[in-house]
């Protein structure tokens, strides 16, 4: 009986215990869930205006609104997620500054990860994956962009998601006097697109493997300079836009889309286009009815096409270095430019007075551009010797040809060109070169000459 | 097929006994050093202004060269009389040609060979970078050149009764095929209705074996962009593995078609006595 008493005993213990570690395990995995599952919107809601918030390590839920004037910093482990078709964070306050925490925006389309619709937004050093735009600005004035890393949302499913599903990594309309700078923009459609959005400054920015690194549609004043931009379908499109600076920026190897340029200039005026690096592109800068421009100072370099010039007229082209380009310079409905000083590197030129200008004039045949503006097909014989038999006879009319009045003779080199190349192969090929001649020589010697 | 060999090894001596040999060999060797030199402080990589250039040289000097030796070397055996001694031996006419073929593409692949060793040495001498890929691409496609040629050649020879009408034939293909093929094309295709240029374009230039290769070199160094929108899909086709396959199989139907056509000659020409 005792016994059977002690039984129970035991028995009802060790029910009471594993229901009490249920219990406590639930709780546990509740406020695990809490943790995982808190919303952006309560932090900020909880916050008085003008606070410094602190966010935890761990991960947030969007999407949130800030409407008084705040301070979010995150560190490494903090991300927001967004899975709403609002932004993931929306500023509508002034003073407002990001910095700090990723943010990951899932929804595609006309969404976008920051919406930034009040003035003075500080977001820094943010790292934003998104389906839809990086960071929207509209009619928000004097904020600053710095140092984000913004990128295509990659999921398991897409392998090679279209360019014209993706939207902008920074896109402004009406929003004036911005600061966007240092900022790593890949993957998307353009880089950092600015709409009506005037004396914008745009520096030290990367932008790679997007539709157009830089974008920018009837700006004025906008100040591009020392941006680095590669493989992007055209590094920087310059459209309508009056007193633009464009400056020390590189744009290399835009060369694979039959539409790539490093610099685009179409309808521009009045704009300086100085000391940028062109490499690699399919037109170097190209362009196109775009009027009292200053172009001077840039180094085209191995490009498929240097230059092209098409309806513009006025504008001065100073002082450049076209190197190792297939077609140095292009030119249709265009003699009203003054060219001078140039060095173009597959002139001969003839410097009888010693000066280091040519007395020959740089002269710029228009006839392939003309055969191909009329008929594009004839793009098939771009450079093939027949055609510079075919464009070399057609030389009359050459007074009203562009051209280099005062080509200089030697190029007056300060950057190492050569530098952002490989060069790590010089000891195969003169491996490759010997075994060669090696064999070449013995088929000579011994098929050849010997005798059976 | 011992036949064969043996009218190719006499190919290759008789071709590396022909001081016109030696004379192309130098030639190319100077013409390809000069631009590497002229050209020293540049990256030799990708299609750029010395790539351009080294092209057009190319495709200047070895088609050139490439239609003499051929040719001559047929109607050296009509003028010589060999081919009459060598028509009365047991020997077939199709072992007669493609051994010729063989002989004449070692002799003219060692020329071009010996060329680009001496490119690749210097390269390395001077301290140009040249890139690899880039190398070697224009070695196969130098190479690939004078193959079609060889076979047109052959053609010239087979129907060139001596040495001067082989010489006129020759230059006459040459600028053809080089230097007046767009002048040609264009003059005819502007008079077509629009739609149809592209199309007749394509079409033809897989008759001309120097715009096919120089395209296609152009394209593999990256610079099929230039091409413009309309051969788009072209380039994108091209530009993948599959499209070197493509490029043998049109170059190997080349060849086929035209050693088909000298054997054709050849034969009928020794049952005609």
């Amino acid at each position: 009986m005792i016994r059977h008493s002690i039984a129970r005993f035991l028995c009802c213990g060790l029910l009471l215990l594993t229901y009490s570690t249920i219990v406590i395990q639930d709780s546990i995995s509740a406020a695990n869930r809490n943790a995982g599952a808190e919303h952006l919107q309560q932090i900020i809601d909880a916050a008085k205006s003008g606070d410094v918030i602190k966010l935890p390590a761990g991960e947030y839920e969007g999407p949130a609104i800030i409407n008084k004037p705040l301070t979010i910093i995150g560190g490494a482990a903090v991300s927001v997620r967004n899975e709403s078709n609002q932004p993931a964070i929306e500023i509508r306050s002034e003073q407002v500054e990001l910095s700090q925490f990723s943010i990951q925006h899932s929804p595609s389309g006309e969404s976008s990860a920051i919406l930034v619709t009040a003035d003075g937004a500080v977001i820094e050093q943010m790292t934003i994956e998104t389906r839809g735009f990086g960071i929207l600005v509209r009619d928000a004035d004097r904020g600053l962009f710095k140092e984000n890393t913004i990128t295509w949302f990659k999921t398991k499913k897409d392998k090679k998601t279209s360019m014209a599903k993706k939207q902008n990594g920074i896109d402004l309309y009406n929003s004036h006097d911005n600061r966007i700078e240092a900022n790593e923009i890949y993957d998307m459609r353009d880089g950092i697109y600015l709409e009506n959005s005037d004396r914008v400054n745009v520096e030290g920015n990367k932008l790679y493997r997007s539709r157009y690194g830089f974008h920018s549609m009837y700006t004025k004043g906008t100040t591009l300079v020392g941006n680095v931009g590669e493989f992007n379908v055209t590094g920087a499109m310059v459209m309508g836009v009056k007193d633009a600076l464009v400056s020390g920026n590189s744009f290399r190897k835009q060369s694979e889309n039959v539409n790539s340029q490093g610099i685009l200039l179409f309808d521009v005026q009045t704009s300086v286009i100085k000391s940028n690096i062109v490499e690699g592109n399919r037109v170097g800068i190209y362009v196109e009815q775009s009027s009292n421009n200053q172009l001077r100072d840039n180094s085209i370099l191995r490009n498929f096409m240097g230059i092209q010039f098409l309806e513009s007229e006025g504008n001065e082209l100073n002082n450049n270095r076209f190197i190792s380009n297939v077609i140095e310079a292009e030119a249709l409905d265009s003699s009203g430019n003054r060219m001078d000083g140039n060095y173009w590197d597959a002139f001969q030129g003839l410097d009888v007075d010693k000066n280091g200008t040519s007395d020959m004039a740089y002269t710029i045949n228009p006839f392939y551009q003309q055969l191909i503006s009329k008929t594009s097909a004839y793009q098939i014989f771009f450079q093939s010797p027949g055609m510079t038999f075919l464009s070399s006879m057609f030389s009359d009319d050459q007074e009203s040809w562009a051209k280099d009045h005062s080509p200089l003779m030697s190029q007056a080199s300060s950057i190492d060109d050569n530098a952002n190349l490989s060069t790590g192969s010089s000891v195969w090929i003169g491996l490759v070169g010997a075994l060669l001649l090696f064999v070449s020589i013995f088929i000579i010697l011994f098929l050849g000459v010997r005798k059976q | 097929m011992r036949d064969l060999l043996q009218v190719a090894r006499r190919e290759i001596k008789i071709g590396f006994r022909n001081p016109w040999a030696y004379s192309y060999l130098a030639l190319f060797s100077i013409f390809s050093l000069s631009l590497l030199l002229i050209n020293s402080q540049n990256i030799v990589q990708g299609y750029s202004g010395i790539t351009g250039s080294m092209l057009s040289l190319i495709l200047y000097l070895l088609p050139l060269m490439t239609l003499f030796l051929g040719s001559f070397s047929l109607t050296s055996e009509k003028e010589e009389g060999s081919w009459q001694l060598l028509s009365t031996y047991p020997l077939g006419t199709m072992s007669f040609v493609i051994g010729k073929y063989l002989g004449l593409s070692v002799v003219l692949v060692t020329i071009v060979g010996f060329g680009y060793g001496l490119m690749g040495i210097a390269s390395v001498l001077t301290g140009t970078s040249f890139d690899l890929n880039t190398y070697i691409l224009f070695l196969s496609f130098s190479v690939g050149l004078v193959l079609l040629f060889l076979s047109i050649s052959l053609i010239v020879g087979s129907l060139s009764r001596n040495r001067w009408q082989a010489l006129t034939i020759s230059v006459s293909i040459w600028f053809f095929f080089i230097i007046g093929w767009p002048t040609i094309l264009i003059s005819i295709l502007d008079n077509l209705p629009y739609l149809w240029i592209k199309p007749i374009l394509v079409v033809l230039t897989f008759f001309n074996p120097a715009e096919l290769v120089r395209l296609f070199v152009v394209i593999k160094l990256g610079g099929g962009s230039i091409l413009g929108p309309e051969y788009y899909q072209w380039v994108s086709w091209i530009h993948q593995p599959s499209g070197t396959l493509l490029f043998l199989g049109v170059c190997i139907a080349w060849i086929g078609i035209s050693m088909g056509l000298v054997y054709w000659k050849w034969e009928r020409g020794r049952s005609h006595g």
